[in-house]
């Protein structure tokens, strides 16, 4: 240690004084904007029993802890990695059986004055053990008992996190499939979960019909790219359409039976299938069966989600309906995400000014010093603001991103793709949530939302990774 | 590597393509789209009217008639009250009835949820500050200004205010819902002046509805404009007095200071206080005086149609000098009346008699005589080519038969008809004879009592009047130049010497119908008397002026079914008169004999 001290790797190393002035900024941004969240319009003095006057403890504290981070010898996560997993794992699941419910959720420890939420720490826990489990030689996503240990460290906590009836934090480990897919993650998982999420949110936007012949025509452009031909795509389309709109012709005039166009359709392109395989079965077209299996997917996962849909509680239909743009409700349950949309777009280009939004300040917005503190941030500083904000998370990200990158070991770059994917999950969900993108999930903005436990998280997350990064470029040195 | 490399890109697209959704939708909540900031406004502000104390109104001598008290209102905003808060401790703080309060709270949100009602008006400051120190979310208090008449005089006159109602509000957009506004006489008339300019108050509210304080430091804020105060013509004192002697009677009295057309008196009687229409108890008063029969809230001054009577005499007088058909020489004679045609009757005095001792003692065959001399005067070539229309725009050009334009809203034309009229009613086949009710003020003639006080100003004025009015003078604003322009009748101003000689001998020569019971020495009084017929008994009339050289005071007096122009008329306009030039009254026992007078009024009163 003190030879390491003398040779001066904190001041003279390669620390990323970028990612720590980003941090820094953005936590100094956050307690001023803290404070105006807070701020009543009533000139009080300072107050440390108060939101802003804890989060400035929890601030000195995280502070320190950066410190003691920065000193720590970097092999000492690899060695922690498993233990320290394992051992917040213990505390949730203690958790689920001590914790007082709040808000519906059980996840909260309470160790006198202060009360803990250990599934932030769990996003720290479960990127260095995720980082040690992929940075054994030989791992490889392709081998399905490499792939289950990686399941296995993402699912335990989120089957917690479900008890504890905490799914905003469950919501979060999706950021890991980030860190999932530059570790050579099957794409296939990727396409298919983009196309169910078009699907799924087709199955909101458009009719059946519409939607039934979006599928046909996109499986049948699939294979024309494939297979690079367009005449039998294009014979094959014409062919569908004419039948289709003949039996449906037929049926209007002739009358007998009432279907509906989409009914016909569906059984012309059913009908079709038989042929369209024989024909290629004939032709020799390799792997043509992967459109015929995505069309018939395709036309399933629609079916199915109405079933589903109906199936989910009231305010979950509500809230998915809304974040379409499908129905809203300002009075009742859409009354957050309204207020927030009121809050961020009064403040127009450059805002209304230190402590003077009155959105904010009389209590409009819920929530507004936890999930909702970027609405502080729209209506007193604007665009402006809020683009200045979003920029420099942008920048943390490609930092972390980059870090990785110039990591010469993958435990050092998959750590830091793994806080790469929290703070941009993060970052979407709680911003697209205050502007009506994405469904409300209460999760914190890193750096601005009030709280002890996800600051000292975010905090130790980034510090971490810069440690690391410090690390891996003293390696050759000061390995003994 | 490769594949890797190809990822890694994927990725960093992937961050910058969630960022610039994230900042695109910013930019079209924040900049492209302007309703987010109306609708933080309507979360947020509270636009709070502040009202301007109402203009007050002196009288000539610059004793207050109308005044504005200091009151307040309570105010509901329902959208920001919160169930649950103690509904009975503010009732009883604002003296209202649960029930009651009840339906006013339930009238506010159905008006509007977000915008302020009123729920009580007219409260007083220690409830104010009650209520404030209660701070009810939902409810504040605004300062408005309540009407007091502290002479409690001149209630048709004066007018009274009310709350607008809907077409007030589309009528003009300066009105919101609970502002106050003037409803008759000078309230209305003058409305525009007396009302100010409302102030706003931009406050902040927190989602409790809870005042946090002023908006952008008051930025936006008006301050209110207080009304303009008003100077009226009237003598107080003398409307008083006036009231005073037509109290019990049903009637008006109205005087005119000739050399401007200023108001001194405009009484109608039955009056009532105006300031019963101010307050808890204006609605009760207002169905009283609504339902009483004998219509105390009908200006009778401005809106009353009667017959003139004799006191129209003096008109033909000279509208014969002036057609050159009468000297004031010419003597007719009376055989108790006149006897062609139908007749026209009259009572005892000497005859034949010449123009001066004609007005003297109001002898109608004298009128007759000269009202056909007019009428069939042979350069018309007869009276429905023109001898009856060219007499008729005489007798318009003193303010008959059409409005005056003074500043009262409710003033009545009268009617003086066209010859087509006669034609019309009589199918073609009429005479002087026919219309011979004309020369003695009767028949199809209808004028207000101020029309008659005009007449006179006008024979006071020797030939002019100026429009009467009785606002003198507007702070801050030059007052409308129409009641400075002198307005000359159609009559030479050198016939009037005989017909003011007459009007003179009837209050000072025995005989004269007005000395009896109008002769105040040292007055110098010209009157006429009038007995004016319709349905049931005589209207008693009086139209005068004093002194007779420079005079400064012309009146006239109706007195409705109480007979003789002398029984009733004359004492009241003699000691109106009296009483502004001299300030003394010298004939107590007239004032007792007025007062005591018992008129009944049958058709009113049994109805």
């Amino acid at each position: 240690m003190t030879e390491r001290a003398k040779q001066g790797s904190l001041l003279h190393g390669r620390v990323d004084w970028l990612t720590i002035g980003i941090a820094l900024v953005l936590t100094a941004l956050g307690w001023v904007n803290l404070y105006a969240a807070v701020y009543d319009g009533a000139g009080a003095a300072f107050d440390f029993g108060s939101r802003y006057g804890m989060q400035l403890v929890w601030i000195g504290v995280s502070l320190a802890m950066s410190l003691v981070v920065m000193l720590v010898d970097d092999k000492y996560y690899h060695i922690l990695a498993f233990p320290l997993y394992i051992g917040v794992l213990a505390v949730m699941v203690l958790t689920l059986f001590v914790s007082p419910e709040i808000k519906g959720a059980r996840a909260w420890l309470v160790l006198g004055p202060v009360s803990i939420q250990p599934a932030e720490f769990m996003k720290f826990a479960a990127s260095l053990a995720l980082a040690r489990t992929m940075s054994v030689f030989g791992f490889s996503l392709g081998r399905l008992r490499d792939f289950l240990r990686v399941a296995a460290i993402l699912a335990l906590p989120i089957a917690v996190m479900f008890l504890q009836h905490d799914v905003g934090s469950a919501v979060v480990y999706g950021s890991f499939l980030f860190m999932l897919y530059r570790e050579g993650l099957n794409r296939w998982i990727y396409i298919v979960s983009g196309i169910v999420m078009t699907l799924f949110f087709g199955s909101f936007w458009i009719t059946d019909t519409g939607l039934l012949m979006l599928i046909i025509a996109g499986c049948t452009v699939g294979a024309g790219l494939t297979f690079r031909s367009w005449q039998g795509p294009l014979v094959f389309l014409a062919s569908v359409a004419f039948a289709s709109v003949a039996a449906w012709l037929g049926f209007v005039f002739i009358g007998g039976m009432d279907w509906r166009y989409y009914h016909i359709l569906l059984v012309t392109a059913g009908a079709s299938l038989p042929v369209v395989m024989a024909l290629a079965y004939a032709r020799r077209l390799r792997g043509f069966g992967v459109f015929i299996a995505l069309f018939i997917a395709s036309v399933a996962f629609v079916s199915v989600t109405d079933v589903v849909f109906d199936s989910l509680d009231t305010h979950q239909q509500k809230r998915i309906l809304d974040t379409l743009g499908i129905e809203s409700d300002a009075r009742g349950w859409g009354y957050n995400v309204n207020q927030s949309k009121i809050a961020i777009g009064s403040g127009g280009f450059t805002g209304k000014g230190w402590l003077e939004g009155t959105q904010t300040k009389f209590n409009f917005v819920p929530e507004q010093s936890t999930d909702f503190i970027f609405c502080t941030v729209g209506e007193e500083w604007g665009f402006v603001g809020t683009v200045v904000v979003l920029a420099l998370f942008c920048v943390l990200i490609m930092r972390l991103v980059a870090m990785g990158e110039r990591a010469q070991e993958p435990f050092s770059r998959i750590y830091c793709y793994c806080v790469a994917g929290v703070f941009l999950l993060h970052v979407l969900i709680n911003v697209g949530m205050t502007i009506g993108l994405v469904p409300v999930i209460g999760i914190p903005l890193p750096f601005f939302s009030y709280g002890g436990s996800s600051f000292l998280a975010f905090t130790l997350l980034l510090v971490v990774a810069v440690r690391l990064d410090l690390g891996s470029g003293d390696l050759s040195q000061t390995r003994l | 590597m490769e594949r890797s490399f190809v990822r890694r890109r994927i990725l960093i697209v992937f961050v910058i393509a969630v960022f610039v959704t994230l900042a695109a939708r910013l930019f079209v909540i924040q900049i492209v789209d302007d309703s987010y900031k109306e609708m933080a406004s309507n979360n947020a502000l509270r636009h709070e009217v502040v009202y301007p104390p109402r203009g007050e109104v002196l009288d000539r001598n610059g004793e207050y008639i109308i005044q504005s008290r200091e009151a307040y209102d309570l105010m509901v905003v329902p959208r920001d009250v919160i169930s649950g808060f103690d509904t009975l401790l503010l009732c009883r703080l604002v003296d209202v009835t649960l029930p009651m309060m009840r339906t006013r709270l339930e009238r506010a949100s159905a008006f509007s949820p977000r915008r302020p009602s009123v729920v009580v008006p007219g409260l007083g400051k220690e409830v104010k500050v009650l209520l404030d120190e209660l701070k009810v979310p939902g409810f504040y208090t605004v300062y408005r200004t309540v009407r007091s008449y502290p002479r409690k005089i001149a209630g048709n006159l004066l007018g009274y205010v009310n709350e607008v109602n809907e077409s007030d509000m589309s009528a003009d957009d300066y009105y919101r819902s609970g502002d106050q506004i003037g409803r008759s006489g000078i309230e209305q008339a003058y409305e525009p002046y007396l009302r100010g300019e409302k102030g706003v108050r931009i406050n902040m509210v927190d989602v409790g509805g809870v005042v946090k304080g002023s908006w952008q430091e008051g930025r936006f804020d008006t301050l209110p404009v207080a009304g303009r105060t008003l100077t009226s013509s009237l003598d107080a004192g003398l409307q008083a007095f006036a009231e005073e002697l037509l109290a019990g009677k049903v009637g008006s009295v109205v005087a005119i200071e000739p050399a401007t057309g200023e108001i001194l008196v405009m009484a109608s009687g039955p009056t009532y206080d105006p300031d019963e229409l101010v307050g808890r108890e204006r609605n009760n008063n207002y169905a009283r005086l609504i339902n009483d029969n004998r219509r105390p809230m009908f200006n009778r001054a401005v809106m009353a149609q009667y017959p003139p009577g004799s006191t129209f005499k003096m008109v033909n007088g000279l509208i014969g000098l002036q057609e050159g058909v009468l000297q004031p020489n010419n003597r007719y004679e009376c055989h108790s009346g006149y006897t062609i045609g139908r007749g026209v009757k009259c009572h005892v005095h000497g005859s034949p008699l010449d123009l001066r001792h004609a007005i003297m003692t109001s002898c109608n065959a004298y009128f007759c005589y000269v009202l056909r001399n007019v009428m069939d005067e042979p350069e018309h070539g007869g009276i429905k080519t023109g001898g009856y229309d060219s007499w008729a725009d005489h007798v318009r050009s003193f303010g008959f038969g059409r409005k005056l334009g003074s500043d009262f809203t409710a003033e009545y034309p009268g009617n003086v008809y066209g010859s087509d009229y006669y034609s019309k009613v009589y199918r073609g086949s009429w005479n002087s004879l026919t219309v011979i009710s004309l020369s003695i003020g009767q028949g199809e003639l209808g004028c207000s009592p101020l029309q008659m006080a005009n007449l006179a100003a006008t024979i006071a004025n020797r030939g002019h009047y100026f429009i009467p009015h009785v606002i003198k003078s507007i702070e801050g604003v030059e007052m409308d130049p129409k009641f400075r322009e002198p307005h000359h009748t159609d009559i030479d101003p050198e016939h009037f010497d005989p017909i003011v000689e007459g009007m003179y001998m009837a209050a000072h020569e025995d005989g004269g119908t007005v000395r009896a019971m109008g002769y105040v020495p040292g007055l110098e009084i010209c009157g006429k008397t009038g007995t004016a017929q319709n349905a049931h008994r005589d209207h008693s009339v009086f139209v005068g002026f004093a002194p007779r050289n420079d005079p400064k005071i012309a009146i006239c007096v109706y007195v409705e079914n109480a007979g003789f122009g002398s029984s009733a008329a004359v004492p009241i306009g003699s000691l109106v008169m009296e009483r502004y030039l001299t300030d003394s009254i010298t004939r107590p026992h007239m004032v007792e004999y007025v007062k005591n007078l018992n008129i009944s009024y049958p058709h009113y009163d049994l109805l």
